[in-house]
């Protein structure tokens, strides 16, 4: 029971990272007064991020000093249904952020649209191999909503982070240079690709050498001085190497403090408070839609905030969780099958490969970007053929040179000891000379992986923790063992490689471990769709069950698809609102038939 | 290079009491420093001068211990980080697996002090010769049972982590001191602008690194919590 019970407001926002911003801008400007909720403090580029005190590696790549405290809330993990799920006691596999601006504060910037039959997954695969390609234990599924009506959102928010690239095709003629594979864009990036370092640049040879298509990564890391459609000024990055798990004093990375909160703070119909932990999403007595939601503030007294819309934009895994500690939805259950809430949970499957260079080639690894890479798409997605390969999905190959910070950047080659005179002289000889290829894989959906609450273990709120169990599905660690051979391949022709090494971390015999960092893109729990008994939102982002409850993010991918999530997840932002506004403020029922 | 060896890691064991017979520990701490640790006690240190000697030892650059390794985990462990930040610590504690992470319900001060008091009870490493120092260490390294109170993988891991940090995180956290780690590998620190430059081609960049205190003169202006020592 809240202690208090706060003045209506007409949209209540849960989280201010990307989405909450965003959709706040957009309901603000369509006259709806909106709150929202952050749980963790104010700051900004300007004050918080500047160097040199931003770079510090230890502070913040080592200590997450921009990470949410697992001490308040985080999560149980296992393998599967007959182990026992134990805390995730500290951070590793994944980081997801705190305060203002969320995770988009210190991602690296990498943004991908999705490729047109990523959206239709299940539909495209029985269509070009057959009704019997897909097996029984993969539980792939549509998205609902196809990559043309998502197309004009993924270029809009293009523009609001200045992405820098190059396009593959314009309208559907092929523009050499860019990715051949991706689905016909309406305009170019706004701002041309990003300078490229030797190593990415012996990448791009010889995967052309090879017959491969390169091109220059998607950057967020903006190339030059620009203004987004929300007239923020974005400014040219520098190359600082302190990009990922850090934010950006320079106002060169496309964040969400100065792309949307700067231009959205000082507007009548906006609020935020931070501090403000949302423990609940309420709901009315016959069931059918949320009344708004309870949530304690810094002052530690539990509030509750009437709302006539609730607009879910957490991170991933916490959007899950309010949802299961709320009520909201059915909860998925693995043995019958049924429900939907927690179903379809995936993450992406990682693999690496390094390149040895000799001394004539020296890379400077310390002048990195983001989203600073050369990369070929020939292999993911469907973009080659499936059919005689046991495994659907695939994902890109890229050459990056994202930073040199050296407790963490540390390649040495492969037989070297983890400590002593040899790995020392290794780490001295190695890291000028090294070039860092990653296989950034798609991850299917299995009956088997999914999300649920823990009976044992409790968060700082007394709220049952979060329940993650999941392992690398066979599929994807086949998917992941042929990239990642390939990459193997175009690391062999690069010029002046004298040895490669290579890591599949999804590699047969091992199994998924929430220690080492893989990357913060947990997807799924909340899936978008056509069917209710299969998603928890339809196709606009709105809960079959709540109709004035809307969900965004990464929770709603049906499965993971071989790029990064944050250019998909906001053009499903940008899809949803553009209903929400249209179609149903002014008379609000389901968008959709059940 | 000014202060390229702390004060206190280079206080050699010559003419103490205990010389004659632990010589080839060369960079063993000593009493007669005149600052107290913020959490270690003498010997805990000086153990830890030996092990992390042995995962970084001395040559054309500085050792661990030389490099202020010791002092860094001295001042993580009695802050945030040793005091268990950043780690979810409600019980129960039951055993898990290797890929469920860190189950034990020990900060990492009380990790490292309890690791290293199994150890200092199993033999006395500051008085082993360097093969035999070695020998040992890659024995911790491979083990699989307990140390004293604490599994003994658990111990090693955090520790070689430690020593790592110590050795390349910018000076403000007493490791890395005179730029050792950052000299070694040419990492140019915390000043990072290199726009004019990523797309020169092979062209070796080299500067005197610089930290968060650093100040534009090159002067480094470290605030030292510890007062006037090393």
């Amino acid at each position: 029971m809240a202690d208090r019970t706060l003045p209506r407001t007409d949209v209540v926002i849960v989280g201010g990272g990307w989405t909450g911003l965003t959709a706040a801008y957009e309901l603000a400007n369509a006259g709806q007064r909106c709150v929202v909720l952050e749980r963790g403090g104010p700051r900004h580029d300007a004050t918080h991020f500047a160097g040199p005190e931003e770079h510090d590696e230890l502070k913040y790549a080592l200590r997450y000093g921009h990470m949410m405290d697992v001490k308040r809330e985080t999560l149980t993990f296992r393998h599967d249904r007959r182990q026992q799920a134990l805390p995730m006691r500290r951070l590793g596999s994944f980081l997801p952020g705190s305060g203002l601006g969320g995770a988009g504060i210190h991602w690296n910037g990498q943004l991908w649209r999705p490729l047109p039959s990523d959206l239709r997954m299940r539909s495209h695969y029985t269509e070009r191999y057959g009704a019997d390609f897909i097996p029984d234990d993969i539980a792939i599924q549509d998205w609902g909503v196809t990559y043309d009506e998502l197309q004009p959102h993924l270029d809009f928010f293009e523009r609001i982070c200045g992405t820098a690239g190059r396009a593959g095709n314009l309208d559907g003629e092929a523009h050499p240079g860019g990715n051949p594979f991706e689905g016909p864009r309406t305009s170019d990036y706004p701002n041309p690709p990003m300078q490229q370092p030797i190593s990415n640049t012996l990448f791009g040879e010889a995967a052309e050498r090879l017959g491969l298509n390169p091109f220059p990564m998607p950057s967020a890391n903006v190339t030059r001085a620009y203004e987004n459609p929300y007239g923020a000024q974005l400014h040219p990055c520098t190359y600082c190497g302190f990009c990922e798990r850090f934010g950006c004093g320079y106002l060169a990375k496309a964040d969400p403090i100065i792309c949307v909160y700067d231009r959205i703070r000082d507007h009548e119909n906006f609020e935020i408070r931070f501090g403000a932990q949302v423990l609940k999403v309420e709901t009315s007595q016959d069931g059918r839609t949320a009344t708004g939601v309870t949530y304690q503030g810094e002052d530690g007294l539990d509030y509750f905030q009437p709302a006539d819309t609730v607009c879910l934009c957490a991170y991933a895994l916490w959007n899950v969780h309010l949802m299961l500690v709320s009520g909201l939805g059915r909860p998925y259950d693995p043995q019958t099958r049924t429900g939907t809430v927690g179903r379809n949970y995936s993450y992406q499957t990682i693999a690496a490969v390094d390149a040895f260079f000799d001394d004539e080639i020296v890379t400077n690894p310390f002048m990195g970007a983001g989203a600073l890479g050369v990369v070929v798409d020939d292999y993911n997605g469907d973009n080659f053929d499936h059919s005689d390969l046991g495994f659907l999905g695939g994902g890109y190959i890229a050459c990056k040179q994202y930073h040199g910070r050296p407790i963490s950047y540390q390649p040495v080659p492969e037989g070297t000891p983890p400590w002593g005179a040899q790995w020392k002289r290794a780490v001295r000889e190695t890291y000028g000379h090294h070039g860092d290829l990653v296989v950034h894989g798609s991850s299917v959906s299995t009956p088997e992986n999914y999300l649920d609450l823990d009976p044992t273990w409790t968060d700082a709120y007394g709220r049952p923790l979060l329940r993650m169990t999941f392992n690398f599905p066979e599929n994807d660690r086949r998917m992941s063992d042929y990239v990642m051979n390939r990459a193997v391949e175009i690391a062999q022709e690069m010029e002046h490689v004298t040895s490669v090494a290579s890591t599949n971390l999804a590699a047969v015999d091992s199994n998924y471990s929430i220690v080492p960092y893989q990357t913060t893109h947990n997807v799924g729990g909340a899936a978008i769709g056509t069917d209710p008994s299969t998603s928890v939102v339809n196709r606009y982002g709105q809960m079959w069950d709540h109709h004035n409850v809307f969900v965004f993010g990464a929770c709603l991918f049906p499965q993971n698809l071989g790029y990064n999530p944050t250019g998909p997840l906001m053009g499903l932002a940008y899809w949803t609102l553009e209903h929400l506004k249209g179609d149903y403020l002014d008379n609000p029922r389901p968008l959709m038939d059940a | 290079m000014p202060h390229r060896y702390s004060r206190r890691s280079v206080l050699t064991m010559a003419g103490g009491g205990l010389a004659a017979t632990v010589a080839p520990v060369r960079h063993a701490f000593a009493q007669v420093d005149d600052r107290p640790w913020f959490f270690l006690t003498d010997d805990e240190a000086r153990w830890l001068a030996a092990i992390t000697d042995v995962f970084i030892p001395e040559d054309a650059f500085p050792s661990a211990s030389q490099a202020g390794v010791v002092d860094y985990i001295d001042f993580q462990m009695a802050t945030d980080y040793g005091r268990g930040d950043g780690l979810y610590l409600q019980g129960p504690f039951p055993e898990g697996t290797p890929e469920q992470g860190y189950q034990l319900p020990l900060t990492p001060a009380e990790l490292i002090r309890a690791g290293i008091a199994g150890a200092r009870g199993e033999v006395d490493l500051a008085r082993m010769d360097g093969a035999q120092r070695e020998a040992w260490v890659t024995d911790l390294s491979e083990r699989d049972d307990g140390i004293g109170d604490v599994p003994a993988g658990t111990f090693f891991s955090e520790l070689l982590s430690l020593a790592n940090e110590g050795y390349f995180a910018d000076p403000i956290y007493l490791g890395n001191k005179g730029y050792a780690g950052w000299d070694m590998v040419g990492f140019p620190g915390a000043h990072a602008y290199y726009l004019d430059l990523v797309d020169e081609h092979n062209r070796p960049y080299r500067r005197q690194p610089m930290g968060v205190a650093h100040d534009p003169s090159g002067r480094s202006t470290l605030p030292r919590p510890v007062g006037r020592g090393g």
